[in-house]
């Protein structure tokens, strides 16, 4: 417990991003639009429930979870047929009231389901993925206002990571944008 | 929060429109064309008959329920069709009249209405048909079918007047009446469709049965509503009716019931073929043997890939569900094909003469325009009368101010 306690301490502490505070739904869109607007792209909002075209103003692009998922449905298919010509036609060929070994309709139930199942499984764990999931810890958690995300408050985070980030440029925009609070947050 | 949104549209159907006269002109046409036919060949009109019969009563009976199901959710994504299914439902009992050429065609049509299989002296004598034939006599047959008709038209007709008067009294106490016709008329309507399917269709081979077929009626009638709701907004659209009310996210609503439906229709069609082809009892398969030769497998195998494989693969992306073209297209390809399907399950019990094997003849597209022209010439009839949508439902706000979610 205190190892990792005193190696934080000597640790120069890193920039996450920086938070800014908004009254209401509206304000936030509006300096959602004008992030994208300023050119950054990595940055996120929060609010205690969903902002309807939040994501226009975004500019999120449309997710990549359905290739993923029908990447796992197609392996899904083309294994279960595999697997069941295989075993019916070149391993254990059986004769079952003498219907032909590669029985196709008969397969259809399996192929069905296993093409369900991955699908399924790739839209779970794809979702993970995508997601960054799971995740312990977020930097987020280290500021104490932002538990108003989950009640009255409305954040918009614009990322250290972002190409175009600067500490005192990306404080103006916020402030100009009417943010209430602003604050640095450290990982 | 969110304002009352406005109609910009005319709520009036045009009353000088052409449309209800051409269709009439084009049903009486096609009937007359039919009439002729039955002279000529009175087997081949009849089984022609009963397919035309079906598709359109099929229409009718798939707007029934979906009035009733929203009704029961008390659904909004619907509100601005509502008129549409219930002008529709609110005509079934007209289908009844239209009824009365198949019990003239009994003979013609259902091998079981000949009355020497029953006797036991003649040579003809069929046992299992005579274990059945408690159900499959003529009589009660045609209760039967009274009893259908009357609770369909029941129900259609109560639905219709409840939401017309509510259109002009904007008394809300209406949803509540309907909602309590709508709560027994579902399961009144389930058995109803399945023992319609059983009589219309799954008679016309008497030897043969399967518990699934009156799901699987109910499957491809459901699955053909969606198409003919879109085409029919499409082709309203087209004349700048209801151009602004109906948008394009209650069009989208429609390709999701559409593709849904896609699925479950493959779903107990494919069901019911599995259990038969598996199990191979011969009183069971001979229906699929029958119906996977003389031409009548091109139909099969074009039904699993026009009527599933093809719009499942089409329909599957959200953005071919608001694509007016993709949806155009596979609902013309889903309604030729649902036309295929009744014809491919009933003309292979037309066994008299030489109409064995699959040839079609210009009496299936006379009876087709017939009874097509009828159906949509009483359609706009009744649906010029009273304003297109349910103006005062109290859903309509929130149906008109709807928006994707994504």
């Amino acid at each position: 417990m205190s190892a990792p306690a005193k190696k934080k301490i000597e640790e120069q502490p890193k920039l996450h991003g920086i938070l800014g505070e908004f009254r209401n739904p509206k304000a936030l869109y509006d300096v959602a639009a004008l992030t994208v607007k300023s050119g950054y792209n990595k940055f996120d909002t929060y609010s205690p429930f969903p902002i309807h075209g939040i994501d226009k103003a975004m500019n999120l692009k449309k997710s990549k979870l359905g290739w993923i998922v029908i990447g796992h449905g197609l392996v899904g298919f083309c294994g279960a047929l595999t697997m069941m010509y295989f075993m019916a036609v070149m391993d254990y060929p059986m004769n079952i009231s003498g219907k032909p070994f590669f029985n196709a309709p008969a397969w259809v139930p399996i192929t069905f389901e296993l093409t369900v199942l991955l699908s399924a499984f790739g839209a779970v764990f794809g979702m993970f993925f995508l997601n960054g999931l799971p995740k312990l810890n977020n930097p987020l958690f280290n500021v104490d206002r932002f538990k108003k995300a989950t009640d009255d408050g409305f954040f918009i985070c614009i990322e250290a990571e972002d190409s175009l980030f600067e500490t005192e440029k990306v404080k103006e925009l916020l402030k100009e944008a009417g943010a209430t609070h602003i604050e640095e947050v450290y990982d | 929060m969110s304002h009352k949104p406005t109609i910009t549209d005319s709520l009036e159907f045009p009353q000088n429109s052409m449309i209800p006269r051409a269709a009439f002109g084009l049903g009486f046409a096609g009937l007359i064309a039919s009439f002729i036919g039955y002279f000529l060949q009175p087997d081949q009109f009849f089984f022609s008959y009963i397919v035309s019969f079906t598709f359109f009563a099929g229409i009718s009976l798939s707007a029934l329920i979906t009035v009733m199901l929203h009704h029961i959710t008390k659904a909004s994504w619907g509100t601005v069709f509502k008129r549409f299914f219930e002008v529709f439902s609110s005509n079934i009992w007209v289908w009844a009249i239209f009824f009365i050429p198949v019990l003239l065609g009994m003979h013609n049509l259902y091998h079981w209405t000949h009355p020497e299989l029953f006797d036991k002296a003649s040579a003809e004598f069929d046992k299992i048909l005579y274990g059945k034939s408690a159900y499959l006599n003529q009589t009660f047959f045609i209760v039967r079918q009274v009893i259908y008709f009357a609770i369909w038209g029941w129900l259609g007709h109560k639905l219709y007047k409840a939401s017309v008067e509510m259109d002009k009294t904007s008394d809300w106490g209406m949803t509540t009446l309907m909602r309590k016709i709508s709560a027994p008329g579902i399961p009144l309507f389930a058995l109803s469709v399945a023992f319609a399917g059983f009589d219309w269709l799954m008679s016309l081979d008497p030897h043969w049965f399967s518990t699934m077929f009156g799901v699987y009626f109910f499957a491809i009638n459901f699955q053909a509503f969606w198409p003919v709701m879109i085409l029919l907004v499409f082709f309203l659209q087209r004349q700048g009716i209801l151009k602004d009310t109906i948008k394009q996210v209650h069009i989208y609503d429609l390709g999701a019931w559409f593709f849904a439906f896609t699925v479950f229709y493959a779903y107990i069609a494919f069901s019911q073929f599995l259990l038969i082809y598996y199990a191979n009892l011969p009183e069971e398969t001979l229906w699929f043997y029958n119906r996977l030769e003389g031409g009548f497998e091109y139909i099969a195998y074009g039904l699993l890939i026009f009527r599933f494989a093809l719009p499942f693969l089409l329909l599957i992306n959200r953005e071919a569900k608001r694509s007016r073209f993709m949806l155009g297209l596979v609902s013309v390809i889903v309604l030729v094909m649902h036309f295929l399907e009744i014809y491919w399950i009933s003309m292979p019990a037309n066994h008299a003469g030489d109409a064995h094997g699959l040839h079609f003849s210009w009496i299936d597209i006379a009876t087709f325009l017939g009874l097509g022209g009828m159906f949509f010439g009483l359609f706009f009839n009744k649906f010029k009368k009273e304003s297109m949508i349910p103006q005062n439902d109290p859903k309509m706000d929130e149906c008109l101010s709807k928006s994707y979610h994504h």
